[in-house]
């Protein structure tokens, strides 16, 4: 008898399991299809030159062709200038605006994540309208007028490889928090009173807590943002190709927007893809090295 | 779990998963290879049923409206065939042609420039059509345009207009300036007395210009545009001399970039051209901020007429703090004792081809579909809307009835810079052409942008190009 239920229920278990893959399949399929298969197919690409009736094999030199071109190395470096800016500047704005809503109470708390997370759903390109509005090089544009209240001659914002850069880096600072905002508060919401209720009987102040509580405890969520706030950032292409198209002489030309380039004006597919798969281990290697040196202390 | 339920659930996960594939799988309905379909059953003669796709964008304020129309009276000519119409918006237009192509499925017909054919030869997904157009056709359209269609031996599309990319001025601004506009659009200007004409077309107040003389979008790509169009005038109607050397290594070249200079540095144009976009510059012409606007087309003449009714009428949608603006025709000056040679534009109905080889059926009936667009009625009505000159007998004709609001001394100046267009090269091959375009976009665009924005001298621009051109077409494949 007890046999007889024991071997029912691994019948019943046989047959949940094959309903577990059953359920994961359609989610499978769509990964190998929208995910692994374009990865793999542009693994292959990459060392063909492609032709939408025939592609030619040519080994490795799609690969040699990018290493050789100043312009890729100039796009990395670009690339890097502009994470480097953004992500730890973006990181603290977000940091320093979650411990501000904190003591708010709830329904301001509300208002406030919505107004940062705003630009999140607003469209890109009507974003960058605003800023192209924004960085008006003739007198009448808004940060013109602002520095000209200073007696700062006008500046021409977008056009000057001096300001380019600068111009796409305060864009980024002045927007797009509201997701590392709201992960931000979550965090906070996670921290054990008892932590703050111990520190104020030890008689520590607002930044001794700071430093010493809500910083170690925030630091998987740090992690975690600035993980992905890296990769993000090595795949802009928005900004650049909306804001300057790249220029002036490649001061904001970033390696997304060069791929693209390489794919869609030149269509040289094979050349564009070893770009991408060059560009996803360098992405991986920092991913690799931000785990390695920032994550040893860090629990899940 | 219920048997029942399970069953429901395997069927459903099934359906979800075959018809996932079977959207990636199966071919685009649209495709030149399904519309083949009709073709390949063969044996039915001219009656054989056969769909044309066609990919067309808003190519003139009303055409997008008509296309029911058009789709009606091309069936109604030919009963057994069927025009179908894509619309696209400008701004999607080559995204979406560029991704059904490298999908290998493009639409029969596409709306493109000439200049594009080149890129899709590269991937031999162009369809060569010169053995299915008919010699009435041929005799149809004006040879210039037609030209422009070639590539190599092949003609690749049937042309719908031929515009000059030129400059135009405000009337009463031009007259405040005591410039002869009239003798311009006769018989055009050298670069010197055009430069002496913008100088006299700024109006300052104290240190603050409130108008230019002259302001040329070249914010971003633009920029090629303006670089292009005054190349042609210095001697350079091509990138590539008639022995296919690399021109752009002339020392014509570095005496338009200082001029291109010198107008900036005078103070004629603004020291932010840089950033001016091409609504940018059009707002500064309406709104009295300039003198002389570029890159001018025919048809700014019906936009600045349309916005002085709205003045009138104290419509809220005229251009704000627009003027009054009576928009001149002018020709590009010529650089260094160097004849006119206007930028022609060709648009027009290029044909594709997909994975499978078209019947030749199938191609007859997209090249009937080509024409019908290209030619007659729909090319008049298009033509008439763009102010741009017909190049079809048929359309010519068809526009007789047509009301035109067109002044005439613009028409004429048209005509004029019809007469000096550029000549088409077909014999350009489609590689050579193809690293131009890479050189241009790699180098020149954004050296010239350095060049506006006072980051670069004339002559350090003109090395840096000359050393490129060197790297990409060899020291004998550059003009010397």
């Amino acid at each position: 008898m007890a046999r007889t239920a024991s071997s029912n229920r691994n019948r019943l278990n046989r047959g949940d399991g094959a309903w577990g893959y059953a359920f994961i399949a359609v989610a499978l399929v769509v990964y190998t299809l929208f995910t692994a298969y374009p990865v793999v197919s542009a693994f292959l690409i990459s060392f063909q030159e492609y032709k939408p009736l025939g592609s030619t094999y040519i080994g490795l030199d799609n690969y040699t062709e990018i290493f050789k071109s100043s312009l890729f190395w100039k796009a990395i470096g670009n690339t890097v200038v502009y994470t480097i800016l953004t992500v730890p500047v973006a990181l603290i704005l977000s940091f320093a605006v979650a411990v501000m809503i904190m003591p708010l109470r709830k329904w301001m708390q509300t208002t406030f994540k919505a107004v940062y997370y705003l630009p999140a759903v607003a469209s890109g390109v009507a974003l960058s309208v605003v800023w192209l509005w924004i960085f008006d090089p003739m007198q009448g544009g808004i940060l013109n007028q602002l520095i000209g209240a200073f007696g700062i001659d006008s500046q021409n914002w977008l056009g000057a490889s001096s300001t380019s850069m600068f111009s796409l880096v305060l864009m980024s600072w002045l927007s797009s928090h509201g997701t590392s905002i709201i992960i931000y508060v979550a965090a906070l919401l996670g921290i054990d009173d008892s932590y703050y209720e111990a520190a104020d009987i030890d008689g520590a102040s607002f930044l001794q807590k700071m430093w010493h509580i809500v910083v170690p405890c925030l630091k998987p969520t740090t992690l975690f943002l600035l993980v992905t706030g890296v990769i993000g950032s090595f795949q802009v292409f928005q900004n650049a190709y909306l804001m300057t198209g790249g220029g002036p002489d490649h001061a904001t030309t970033m390696v997304g927007l060069l791929i693209f380039d390489t794919a869609f004006k030149y269509f040289e597919f094979g050349e564009a893809a070893a770009q991408s798969l060059v560009l996803a281990l360098m992405i991986g290697f920092m991913a690799f090295l931000q785990f390695k040196f920032l994550g040893k202390d860090v629990e899940y | 779990m219920k048997k029942g339920s399970r069953f429901s659930v395997s069927v459903l996960a099934l359906m979800v998963t075959a018809g996932v594939l079977g959207a990636c799988g199966s071919n685009n309905g649209n495709s030149p290879a399904a519309n083949n379909a009709a073709g390949n059953t063969g044996g039915e003669g001219a009656a054989a049923k056969d769909t044309i796709t066609a990919l067309l964008p808003p190519v003139s304020p009303t055409y997008q409206e008509n296309f029911k129309q058009m789709e009606a009276d091309f069936n109604k000519l030919y009963p057994n065939l069927t025009l179908k119409i894509e619309p696209a918006s400008w701004e999607d237009m080559t995204q979406k042609l560029d991704t059904q192509v490298n999908a290998g499925s493009p639409p029969d017909i596409a709306f493109i420039g000439s200049e594009g054919i080149s890129k899709y030869k590269q991937l031999d997904m162009v369809l060569d059509i010169t053995d299915t157009v008919t010699p009435e056709m041929v005799a149809d359209i004006d040879e210039a345009p037609l030209e422009y269609m070639k590539n190599g031996d092949g003609l690749y599309g049937l042309p719908a207009y031929m515009e000059v990319h030129a400059i135009g001025g405000n009337k009463p601004f031009l007259e405040e300036a005591g410039i002869d506009w009239k003798k311009v659009q006769q018989s055009g200007w050298t670069y010197e007395e055009f430069r002496e004409a913008i100088k006299k077309g700024v109006v300052k107040e104290g240190d603050t210009t409130k108008r230019y003389g002259f302001v040329f979008a070249t914010a971003g790509v633009a920029s090629k545009d303006y670089l292009a169009i005054l190349v042609k005038n210095a001697g350079m109607p091509s990138p590539f001399t008639k022995d296919l050397k690399y021109a752009y290594t002339s020392p014509n070249y570095l005496e338009v970039l200082k001029a291109i200079r010198q107008m900036i540095d005078d103070g004629s144009m603004p020291k932010e051209i840089s950033s001016v976009d091409a609504g940018k510059r059009w707002n500064m012409f309406l709104t009295g901020q300039t003198m002389i606007t570029g890159k001018g087309l025919a048809v700014f003449e019906n936009s600045s007429m349309k916005n002085n009714e709205k003045i009138d009428a104290n419509d809220g949608s005229a251009v704000k703090d627009s003027v009054k603006t009576d928009y001149v025709v002018l020709p590009v000056p010529t650089f260094a004792g160097q004849p006119a040679a206007s930028a022609a534009v060709v648009d027009g109905y290029v044909a594709f081809r997909g994975k499978k080889e078209p019947t030749a059926e199938h191609k007859a009936n997209v090249v009937k579909a080509a024409y019908f667009l290209a030619s007659g009625q729909v090319a008049a009505q298009t033509n008439g809307d763009l102010f741009a000159a017909q190049i079809t007998d048929s359309g010519r004709k068809a526009s007789e009835s047509l009301p035109s609001k067109q002044s005439d001394y613009n028409k004429a100046a048209v005509q004029y810079l019809l007469s000096t267009a550029a000549p088409a090269r077909p014999d350009i091959p489609a590689e050579l052409g193809a690293k131009a375009i890479k050189l241009e976009t790699e180098v020149i665009v954004p050296k010239f942008q350095a060049l506006l924005a006072g980051e670069t001298t004339p002559e350090k621009m003109f090395e840096d190009v000359k050393k490129a051109a060197v790297d990409t077409f060899g020291e004998d494949g550059v003009f010397k």
